[in-house]
């Protein structure tokens, strides 16, 4: 249907926002489909802070909202990871989808040791006889069982550990030039140059190169968000990462404040059709320049050009 | 229309409804599980309010010849009250998340009721008669003065009005760090299992004090958690053998004389996604909200957000039959997220067993031909394996009479909306059908709104 450029675009973006994993090839698709990540990431964000106080959270809400930040985290640190190979946007090949894809085989990996803590069981005679519930509840009794045994519960997944080390000893270089949010300025990093399109096969070749980093720089971006599953007196989640500090600092909350879709207490009684548009609506403005709407972001650019230089150089 | 084969299609007619008029819901009148007993005759819901209410079938109405039984209220109790955990400083509420019925063994009716910590079985029992003429005490109970007695007397029993009473006579307590989801009784009738987010815990319906762990998937670092149950169910004929679903669209059959934990699945069934349907919601939109047995237990039924899917025991990599509930809300899945209703835990159910529902079973002894389930605006499907017909309709007040067959109902994706269509644009994601139940004999159907409660039934000729 020919209509205005200006309404066909924003067509493009309705579709890109809702659900669908959009072909970042193009410009416009690419802002639209990083648009709807971060609008995901802070509405994920704020779900884990607004559950009701007086109750115990759903965990399988939890873990499910946990998952989804972990995957655009995850992705963002591989934009991050192949940034330096970035050239220009003729490429075929759809790398933004592709590191989406690659995050996911790297949590899986993560995921099944505790789903066959086969370690686990063989080091107590449990084959031999059932565990009484009673015994379950105490935690003490689950972690000194982990401490037994010789092998890795966790091996740390091969795939992820090559991504993280040139992106980690990154992160050191910015943690010398300053103390303060690592974490965030990487990500404010990726996303300030996220014009530059990325090359996925010669980000491929980038990985491999597996050094045994310490995981001091990348522990910060990788220790999940939400901090701990057990419930504290507190509300539990986000207990002492140096990463809430700064993106709980200043959410800009703006674009939830018109949608009847965005109330804390939750459930709308009908879905605003145009919430997606009015989004981006918002959204549109930081289109032209880097996608960094948070302002805790903006204010370290012109170190973190720097920064890129020293990394493209190194 | 939905059919079943053989031109016998069942045609569903409004029958009653149960609940408050008023648009304002109490929270605690939110009914949160139903549940038929093997009978049929009953009819239990629970609510956020942790009550139970019993509902009994009328006999059939010599009379009315065409209309099976009403139901109406049998008994209501108070299952479960709110609790407070002091460790965490945080309320346990008294929900009932699940309503299991034990098959009867003698004039009392027994279920299982559980909110997120704690099980109890309750027994239900009628009295319709009562001693009278006592010797020493008067009607009232208060004590004669010995010395007005001239008289013995054996006292009779005499009848009275019926009084139902409902007592419980186990708890099951201490037993579950994590929110109680389902719970499961063992065709040996003498065991049942009930599975939380992280573990499985199978008990023996006499012993409170002990409960041994079947499953438990908590690792040790708790921040490497990526995965929970959401469901776990019995096979109807081997009592060895259960199934668990999880928050990532799986459904793992154990065999507890395999081991004593069944961390170690014997079956693993999971769909490789489909690479066209990807987003970033796909996990979420995978998690299995429920899952059922077919009835001779050679099929199983998974629900998650967007479908109903229909494995067979002896496949593994990809379910036999898929139907689609609301595909029109996968566009929606961004704002369906951000209003937290694409959490929302919808139940399935498959149609009655016994013969009368349908004269061509895919298997034979498996009359497992139907499938209904809930979804937004109060609509409620029902899908037909057989002839791969499905059918959408209405639980609401409006427009209904009794013996009136319902009329479908169709919702409009896009484009231009026809007579009679809803767009998807004016659903009331408010109203919500999330459970169902299905008579065990008879076509008659249950379906909970938020607080109320349709029975309808298909037209008798």
């Amino acid at each position: 249907m020919l209509g205005k450029g200006g309404k066909r675009k924003f067509d493009e973006h309705e579709d890109g926002l809702e659900g669908k994993v959009v072909s970042p090839t193009d410009g416009p698709s690419k802002v639209s489909y990083t648009l709807q990540r971060q609008t995901i990431f802070n509405i994920s964000l704020m779900k884990l802070y607004n559950h009701r106080p007086l109750t115990e959270p759903s965990l399988q809400k939890t873990v499910l909202i946990n998952n989804m930040l972990r995957r655009i985290q995850e992705e963002l640190k591989q934009e991050g990871s192949l940034r330096p190979m970035f050239v220009a946007a003729s490429q075929p090949a759809d790398p933004l989808s592709d590191s989406f894809h690659e995050a996911q085989p790297a949590f899986s990996h993560l995921a099944s040791p505790p789903l066959l803590p086969t370690d686990f069981v063989s080091t107590m005679p449990l084959e031999s006889c059932l565990t009484p519930a009673s015994l379950l509840e105490d935690d003490t009794f689950c972690t000194s069982l982990a401490v037994q045994h010789d092998g890795p519960t966790k091996p740390p997944p091969p795939a992820l550990q090559p991504v993280k080390d040139s992106f980690s000893s990154a992160l050191d270089e910015i943690e010398e030039l300053c103390p303060a949010p690592t974490s965030a300025e990487a990500v404010a990093a990726e996303s300030a140059a996220d014009d530059s399109k990325a090359q996925p096969s010669e980000s491929n070749i980038h990985k491999p190169e597996g050094l045994p980093e310490s995981r001091t720089a990348e522990s910060k971006l990788m220790d999940p968000l939400p901090g701990n599953f057990e419930i504290t007196a507190s509300t539990g989640f986000l207990t002492d990462l140096t990463l809430d500090d700064i993106l709980f600092a200043d959410i800009d909350t703006s674009m939830y404040d018109f949608d009847p879709c965005t109330s804390a207490t939750g459930a709308a009684s009908k879905m605003a059709p145009v919430s997606a548009d009015e989004l981006l609506k918002t959204l549109a403005p930081y289109s032209s320049q880097p996608v960094t709407p948070n302002q805790p972001f903006k204010m370290d650019l012109t170190e973190l050009d720097h920064i890129m230089e020293v990394l493209v150089g190194s | 229309f939905l059919g079943a084969g053989g031109g016998n299609d069942i045609q569903w007619c409004f029958s009653q409804v149960k609940g408050a008029v008023d648009d304002d819901v109490a929270e605690a009148d939110i009914i949160s599980t139903v549940e038929f007993n093997h009978s049929g005759e009953l009819l239990a819901t629970g609510d956020k309010g942790g009550r139970v209410v019993i509902f009994q079938q009328e006999q059939e109405n010599k009379t009315q010849p065409h209309s099976r039984g009403e139901y109406n209220v049998y008994s209501t109790f108070q299952s479960h009250e709110p609790e407070f955990d002091y460790l965490k400083s945080l309320e346990i509420e008294e929900k009932i998340n699940k309503i299991r019925w034990l098959p009867q063994k003698n004039a009392a009716q027994f279920l299982l009721s559980t909110n997120d910590k704690t099980i109890k079985l309750w027994k239900i029992s009628e009295r319709d008669k009562r001693p009278e003429g006592y010797n020493l005490k008067e009607e009232d109970g208060r004590y004669r003065d010995p010395t007005t007695v001239t008289t013995l007397r054996v006292p009779v029993f005499r009848p009275m009005d019926l009084m139902v009473e409902a007592s419980p006579r186990r708890i099951f307590a201490n037993a579950h760090t994590y929110h109680i989801n389902s719970i499961s009784i063992n065709s040996d009738y003498e065991t049942y299992l009930s599975a939380d987010d992280l573990r499985i815990n199978l008990w023996h319906l006499e012993i409170t004090d002990r409960s041994f762990n079947i499953v438990d998937i908590k690792p040790a670092n708790m921040e490497e958690l990526t995965e929970v149950i959401t469901a776990a169910e019995f096979h109807p004929n081997s009592c060895s053998t259960f199934v668990y679903s999880s928050s990532k669209g799986t459904i793992r059959l154990c065999d507890m004389r395999a081991s004593a934990l069944c961390d170690r699945h014997s079956k693993l069934f999971e769909e490789p996604e489909d690479p066209s349907n990807r987003s970033f919601f796909s996990e979420i939109i995978s998690s299995i909200s429920d899952v059922k047995f077919s009835h001779s237990g050679r099929y199983m039924m998974t629900r998650d957000y967007l479908s109903v899917k229909i494995w067979d025991l002896n496949m593994e990599n990809r379910p036999v039959e898929t139907y689609q509930v609301h595909e029109y809300l996968r566009s929606k899945l961004c704002s369906l997220y951000e209003n937290d209703c694409i959490f929302d835990k919808f139940e399935c159910c498959w149609n009655g067993s016994d013969r009368q529902v349908g004269f061509l079973p895919l298997c034979t002894s498996d009359y497992s031909l139907i499938v209904m389930t809930g979804s937004y605006n109060n609509f409620f499907r029902m899908f037909d394996r057989n002839t791969k017909r499905d059918i959408t309709l209405e639980a609401s007040r409006e427009n209904n009479k009794p013996r009136t067959v319902l009329k479908p109902r169709k919702v409009c994706a896009s484009g231009k909306r026809k007579k009679d269509e809803i767009s998807v644009d004016s659903l009331d994601f408010n109203k919500k059908i999330l459970h169902t139940a299905w008579h065990p004999k008879e076509n008659i159907i249950a379906v909970a709104t938020t607080n109320n409660l349709y029975i309808f039934q298909d037209k008798m000729n």
